[in-house]
């Protein structure tokens, strides 16, 4: 039979088209029904019936499998838990990763990751991740959407979805013969038989749409592009900024000359001498400016001090790096202060502020054999930098001095050095002058002392 | 067939022996696609659509002018103060979202228990989920301030930010509970709609109406296989979707429940606020529908028993949240604390007792005439006591965000004061909603049609023969 079948095909439907089902009409789900199970048990496969609702009973009577759609969804569901839980822990509870680090949000000492805290969200996430799925899932398994369907050339199929109900047999199932088929449905109980044919002659896209669809696919091309083009490249403009937020503000900064609250004609500033800011109140000093204690601050005994030109960073500034006359001197305190006590912590507190300040040109030891030192000395050498060396702190000079010139020193810099006392707090340098003084008491050689010691040594030992 | 029954037969009455007719007028299936299509179909939309939805519209402006005038001056143009950080946006947002709930109850939970006479209303009752949760979503949307970084509120990285969302705060799960509930209600909506819409289409007669409803459509057939999928996946949404509604409104009230204020910190909460839910919503269906089935002549397809039936269900939330009124004041009595008592308190005899007695007025009180079958079967008594519900529920926001203004120490304590522009925002957001409900009512299947037709008396008969045949064939 399939062979006669094969015989006849091209005689009836000529080269425009092909038969592709005979559609067979039925006025309620009754006959639908009936009509399905008669065409499974005359051998059919390939059929397929259509109705306004679905109805009930005709799964059984097409012989139509369960679905494993639950089984696809049950799968994304565990999959969407997992990643639920994975992403509260990563972006709640960690905080390292080499993209996106997380965040640790500490919250009233509340454990980073608790699973009560994270349930809501998790379930959430797996009703939208199965919804997705089930709905997807759905016409994906159904073949849906379809451009096209030749079934829906023919009028009558339109009451498919009103009122009337189909039996659809298609002619690639073996049991199919237009005359016999034919036969079978109007046996069955069809009011109306009608075929469905391919149109062969019209397969081709329509020109404009191809059109359309080429330059969509450019279109698709230039984001990545464009991006291609820009990445790693400079600009000189600020970055485009979107939302200001709070990134801009309009203020007066300090030292500025203050806004005109008048008009153009007749200016008149906010502030009566024109700034834009208010000096302090006389008589008041701001927290940390009480400096009056000379031994402490400044390191010399109260009412010695020498006029502000001729000592200080002004001094040492106006100086430049020619080798300063010997300023008249204050007399330096030689204990420290009353606020200091000196003692084991103190000290190793000053090592380690020395180790960071000092070493670089006085050295570890201290005999001015620091990194920065010894490239300068070379560079001198050659006549590249100018360059004083810098002291050695056991030269007997420096060993004399009392501690309250040490501090001065650290304080205000001396030659080559500069000031360091906006770099350094008060204590801090006291820390520092202690372990000066530490260090003095080693007994470590200068480098002049050690070149005396050879000049000296040398012939006696010969 | 059922031709000879009389259009006005009344289904209200109870027959043990058989099920009423949830179709009336003995409809075929073409008489019910028509009576449903027409609506779209007819040349003009009936006059009172058009007064309706001009009204709508114009609410709509006056929401886009109160929105553009918060966005340029923020926030601060409402009402909300210290203590009232969350003023009217919160209140409206639960108003609305619990609103929505009713849909989802009616498409999904009363799917899972069978209950056939949701056909008829579950199409208009999942729309008005849609737009309520539009309206609802808009207020927080807004009430973040710079809503130009809204994505913060997701779990994107941002160099800017460089942080991520807190996932153990109330209010991120609330930004999930309500981005998915928005989400899946759509997609069941869609779905259920989309053999509606290919129905549509196969109606269509211009080419424009053609091409959007073919679209919209996928290429649907009806073929028992697609029908056999789609049966499936239309049972697992509703079972995702039930548990999801009660989540959702939990999950709003945890944004009170978890924090420490007096008046707040109940356990009571989410199943009261699930059962106002469901009784706020019931209500809006009711309102909404009574003029529709007028106005498109649907009455033998939502018929009397149905309206009945969601006015049976009014009353019965209406009696639970009645009850979790009075729990929480005898917590308050029994759990001894002086807060707690001063809270309840104040809120029946305090600064704001006059909205705690037009909320027990509107939802305990007045939903107690649906015990009258008089006031359950007539239009007009049924939605101007479904108005009086909503009124209710609106305050019953209210009432449980004032407890801000009380708080423990006295001197905290404040007063909150809407401001002209929180009004015109609550009344603009009717206007969204409105027009949105009105744009369904014109464009889209109002009824499930195929869902009608699967429980029309015609296809009961047919199953019961079916049935029979069945058998025979088989022995």
């Amino acid at each position: 039979m399939a062979h006669s079948h094969k015989h006849e095909k091209p005689v009836e439907t000529g080269p425009k088209s092909r038969l592709i089902s005979l559609v067979a009409q039925f006025d309620d789900p009754h006959a639908l029904v009936v009509a399905c199970d008669r065409a499974r048990e005359a051998g059919y496969k390939q059929f397929d019936a259509y109705s306004p609702f679905p109805v009930h009973g005709i799964d059984d009577a097409i012989g139509i499998r369960r679905t494993r759609l639950p089984f696809f969804v049950l799968a994304v569901a565990l999959g969407a838990c997992v990643f639920a839980l994975f992403l509260q822990y990563y972006v709640n509870a960690t905080d390292e990763s080499p993209i996106f680090p997380g965040y640790k949000f500490f919250i009233s000492g509340k454990p980073l990751f608790s699973l009560p805290a994270n349930i809501p969200v998790t379930f959430e996430i797996i009703v939208l991740s199965s919804a997705f799925a089930t709905f997807f899932g759905m016409w994906i398994l159904n073949g849906l959407p379809r451009l096209a369907n030749p079934l829906q050339r023919i009028p009558m199929f339109r009451r498919a979805t009103n009122d009337k109900f189909f039996l659809v047999l298609e002619a690639k199932d073996d049991k199919f013969s237009e005359n016999r088929s034919r036969q079978q449905l109007e046996e069955w109980g069809a009011t109306a038989i009608e075929e469905c044919h391919e149109d062969l002659t019209d397969q081709k896209i329509p020109a404009g749409l191809r059109r359309a669809g080429i330059l969509l696919l450019f279109a698709l091309l230039l984001p990545p592009a464009l991006i291609y083009r820009v990445s790693g490249m400079t600009y000189r403009q600020p970055r485009l900024h979107v939302v200001p937020d709070m990134d801009w503000q309009d203020r007066y900064n300090p030292q500025t000359r203050g806004p005109n609250i008048g008009t153009p004609e007749r200016p008149r500033p906010l502030f009566a001498d024109g700034r834009a800011m208010r000096k302090p109140v006389p008589g008041t000093i701001a927290r940390g400016d009480l400096t009056e204690n000379d031994e402490y601050f400044r390191g010399y005994k109260t009412g010695t001090a020498p006029s502000e030109s001729q000592s200080g960073p002004y001094a040492a500034i106006q100086d430049g790096m020619a080798a300063p006359e010997t300023p008249p001197e204050p007399e330096w305190v030689d204990v420290f202060p009353e606020d200091i006590t000196v003692d084991a912590d103190f000290v190793k507190r000053g090592k380690q502020r020395f180790e960071i300040y000092c070493v670089a040109c006085h050295g570890y030891d201290g005999n001015g054999e620091g990194l920065v030192n010894q490239r300068a000395v070379s560079l001198a050498a050659t006549g590249d930098a100018a360059w004083t060396a810098a002291k050695s702190l056991h030269d007997p000079a420096v060993k004399s001095q009392p501690v309250g010139r040490i501090f001065d020193t650290i304080s205000n810099g001396r030659a080559t050095m500069g000031p360091y006392k906006d770099q350094i707090p008060v204590k801090d340098r006291w820390a520092i002058a202690a372990y000066v003084k530490a260090l003095q008491k080693t007994g470590i050689k200068s480098p002049a002392d050690l070149a005396n010691d050879q000049g000296t040594a040398t012939p006696a030992g010969n | 067939m059922a031709a000879s029954v009389d259009l006005s037969l009344d289904n209200t009455y109870e027959d043990p022996s058989r099920r009423a007719d949830l179709v009336l007028g003995g409809m075929t299936y073409g008489d019910i696609t028509d009576n449903v299509a027409e609506i779209w179909e007819a040349g003009r939309p009936p006059t009172a659509w058009y007064i309706v939805f001009g009204i709508a519209v114009v609410l709509l402006g006056i929401l886009g002018v109160c929105l553009l005038h918060l966005f340029f001056m923020g926030v601060g143009v409402w009402g909300n103060n210290n203590p009232v950080y969350w003023g009217f946006p919160i209140v409206n947002f639960v108003f609305w979202v619990g609103i929505g709930h009713a849909g989802t109850l009616i498409s999904a939970i009363l799917f899972l228990f069978r209950q056939n006479w949701r056909t008829s209303i579950n199409r208009a009752a999942e729309a008005m989920t849609i737009f309520a949760v539009v309206c609802a979503g808009l207020f927080p949307g807004v009430h973040i301030g710079r809503i130009w970084v809204f994505y913060w509120l997701f779990p994107v990285p941002t160099e800017h930010l460089a942080m991520w969302p807190n996932f153990r705060s109330p209010l991120l799960w609330d930004v999930f509970a309500v981005g998915t509930y928005a989400t899946v209600s759509l997609l069941f909506w869609y779905m259920g709609m989309v053999p509606d819409i290919a129905t549509f289409r196969d109606r269509a007669k211009t080419k424009l109406q053609k091409i959007i409803y073919g679209v919209l459509s996928l290429g649907w057939t009806g073929s028992a296989r697609a029908w056999h999928r789609y049966e499936m996946a239309y049972t697992i949404l509703a079972a995702l979707a039930t548990p999801l509604v009660l989540s959702v409104h939990t999950i709003v009230s945890f944004d009170f429940a978890v924090s420490q204020l007096p008046g707040w910190h109940t356990t009571i909460f989410p199943p009261y606020f699930v059962a106002g839910a469901i009784f706020s919503g019931f209500a809006m269906v009711v309102t909404l529908l009574v003029p529709c089935r007028s106005l498109f002549k649907l009455e033998r397809l939502i018929t009397i028993r149905h309206l009945e039936n969601m006015n049976k269900i009014i009353m019965a939330t209406g009696l639970m949240v009645g009850t979790a009124y009075g729990i929480e004041f005898f917590i308050a009595w029994y759990g001894g604390v002086d807060y707690e008592r001063f809270a309840f308190i104040n809120r029946a005899f305090g600064n704001y007792g006059i909205s705690y007695w037009i909320m027990v007025t509107c939802n305990v009180f007045i939903p107690q005439l649906f015990w009258i079958r008089w006031f359950r079967t007539n239009l007009v008594a049924m939605v101007i006591i479904s108005i009086f519900v909503n009124i209710g529920m609106w305050f019953e926001r209210f009432v449980i965000l004032m407890s801000l203004t009380r708080d423990f120490l006295p001197s905290s304590w404040g007063n909150f004061y809407p401001s002209m522009i929180d009004i015109l925002m609550l009344i603009g957001s009717f206007g969204l909603f409105f027009t949105l409900f009105c744009l369904f009512c014109r464009f889209l299947p109002i009824i499930a049609i195929s869902e009608v037709k699967n429980v029309s008396p015609q296809t009961l008969h047919a199953h019961g023969h079916d049935h029979h045949e069945e058998h025979a064939t088989a022995h």
